[in-house]
């Protein structure tokens, strides 16, 4: 079966992650920061439009996306390195169709991505953010994660077929995913960002998740989120998609 | 008719971003069971005719098929019935051997009942069964080698191909890897067409070697017989002290004497080294020429190369440097 095969490389991905987590500690020093610091200072400044939340809570799900988002992001590397090494032209001849690699890699990143989730809340439930906690919106959350950060692995993938070396992979890296942090609403409402930014943020989907993350742990709104969720998927189903169309271009 | 062979190529055609000629033209049969090597220099098209055998890259033109099943067109079939191990490793070296095993045995769909058999058969026929839980990270290169024999090996491949197996390997873990290749090969029947550029380990472990340069074959045959192209009998190397000229000289009156390379040092064929060598040190001393070191040796496919493209090995990938340097970049590139 396809899926349980596409579900070996999230294994992979746990397999190592066991030998060294490493990342799952050093991602966390950024979005510590971001609650800790700048979440706590910026709530006593109280110049930010929340809509009756306290900052630190609102903010905690956009430093969760922008945390997870990085790391799926940055999972096009390890393509650019397979390439350089042997194991994606082994991987290609495989008996796989094409779509199962992408979306196994996709989803692979997803599960490094979704580690996050553990250490931001670890972080800011003891300085005071309000989640819902129930498993409901857990179990929601890390749905509207897991779809997100999918379809970004998934267009990091299709990055890494058209920058065919490490530095320009993280050239570009940075220069997309700081942009995407701050064009959406994770640390302040779209509303207040002038009209140009606006509509920018409406197609980022960054901001999609980062709604659904508040909708399910914050609103505690589980029928809004699965909306957001089904928009979401789209975006990252029309990502393996287009990745799975170019896979052939990262080796031919 | 394609399906009569293990592997058949037709006229291909590799063209990487548009300018560099890396496949020009290749026609190739390999009967079923049996062992082919392919060799040439770097950049001579070796890789390149591989990947597009194993599916990863399709022909700018030309047709290929393994087992009967075309390459492109029913690559998904071609896939299920290949083993392959890269040039470059293919392991995740953060993970131990058990565990690439395992990954690859599930991304392969072996059922899950017969898995661990499967890994444990191998391990053991790989001599890898107290290094299994180790991480491959401290693995020698040799028992990176195995690991991937063996990940290539659990679904029984009916055609294997190897490039470049034993690339950087000592001569004792060379040897164990032929060992385990030869003895699949033995017990499964298997075809193994493998790439190299080291002649020595074509003339040994093949039965039909195919010679490349250029994108080009240019030379195919039994090992023994390529050799006899360059001709019966010893060849003589003469390294000289400066000009070869005078010596070419001498050499050219020196009944039943071939010269085969005209460059410092001379390479010469003769019917019976030892009866002759002396006849051809006097000729040579008595035009003045002094000699600094005579080797002789039976022909081996090095030769065979230099008396088809008119350079060594060396010298082909030397002038193809750039060319080969580029088609490389080309490659990783995947322009």
């Amino acid at each position: 079966m396809s899926l349980a095969r596409a579900l070996t490389f999230v294994e992979l991905e746990l397999r190592r992650l066991r030998h060294d987590p490493t990342e799952v500690f050093t991602r966390a020093v950024q979005p510590i920061l971001w609650i800790g610091v700048f979440g706590t200072v910026m709530a006593r400044v109280r110049a930010i439009p929340t809509g009756g939340v306290d900052y630190l809570t609102f903010i905690t799900p956009g430093v969760l996306m922008q945390s997870s988002s990085f790391i799926a992001m940055a999972y096009g590397i390890m393509l650019v390195w397979e390439r350089e090494s042997g194991i994606l032209k082994k991987v290609l001849t495989l008996p796989l169709s094409r779509l199962t690699v992408v979306l196994g890699r996709s989803l692979a990143g997803a599960a490094r991505a979704l580690t996050q989730l553990l250490v931001i809340l670890l972080v800011a439930v003891p300085l005071g953010a309000k989640l819902d906690l129930s498993p409901i919106a857990l179990a929601l959350a890390v749905l509207a994660l897991l779809a997100g950060a999918a379809g970004l692995t998934a267009l990091s993938i299709l990055l890494a077929t058209f920058m065919k070396t490490r530095e320009r992979f993280m050239g570009i890296l940075q220069a997309i995913t700081m942009p995407l942090f701050f064009a959406s609403n994770a640390i302040y409402p779209i509303e207040v960002m002038p009209a140009p930014l606006q509509a920018f943020s409406r197609v980022n989907p960054l901001t999609y998740v980062i709604q659904a993350l508040r909708e399910a742990l914050v609103y505690s709104n589980p029928l809004a989120c699965l909306q957001s969720i089904v928009d979401i998927s789209l975006f990252s189903l029309a990502m393996i998609a287009l990745a799975t169309l170019l896979l052939g271009k990262i080796v031919e | 008719m394609p399906g009569s062979f293990a592997v058949r190529a037709e006229n291909l055609v590799k063209v990487y971003e548009g300018t560099v000629r890396a496949l020009d033209g290749v026609t190739l049969s390999v009967e079923e069971g049996e062992l082919r090597a392919i060799v040439g220099p770097n950049g001579a098209g070796k890789t390149t005719l591989m990947r597009i055998l194993t599916t990863q890259i399709k022909p700018t033109s030309g047709d290929a098929w393994v087992l009967g099943r075309h390459v492109v067109r029913e690559a998904g079939k071609v896939r299920s019935a290949i083993g392959y191990v890269p040039q470059e490793f293919s392991v995740w070296n953060d993970l131990t051997g058990y565990e690439n095993l395992l990954v690859y045995a599930k991304l392969y769909g072996i059922p899950r009942d017969r898995r661990k058999r499967v890994i444990e058969e191998m391990l053991e026929f790989m001599e890898l069964k107290e290094a299994a839980n180790r991480l491959v990270r401290t693995y020698s290169g040799g028992m990176i080698r195995r690991l991937e024999l063996a990940i290539a090996l659990m679904v029984k491949p009916r055609v294997l191909f190897l490039d470049e197996p034993t690339i950087g390997l000592d001569p004792r873990a060379r040897a164990l890897v032929w060992s385990r290749v030869l003895e699949y090969r033995k017990e499964y029947g298997a075809t193994v067409v493998f790439n190299t550029h080291y002649m020595d380990e074509a003339e040994r472990y093949s039965e039909v070697v195919t010679m490349m340069n250029r994108g080009r074959i240019v030379a195919e045959g039994e090992p023994g017989d390529l050799a006899k192209a360059v001709g019966e009998g010893d060849l003589v190397s003469l390294s000289l002290e400066g000009d070869t000229a005078k010596a070419l000289d001498a050499l050219s009156r020196v009944p039943e004497l071939v010269v085969v390379s005209a460059k410092n040092p001379v390479l010469v064929r003769v019917e019976n080294a030892q009866r002759q060598l002396p006849y051809l040190m006097e000729a040579l001393m008595g035009n003045g020429v002094r000699v600094k070191e005579v080797g002789i040796r039976r022909p081996t496919l090095e030769d065979v190369f230099v008396k088809l493209t008119g350079m060594t090995v060396e010298e082909a990938e030397a002038l193809g440097f750039r060319g080969a340097a580029a088609m490389r970049r080309a490659i990783r590139r995947g322009g």
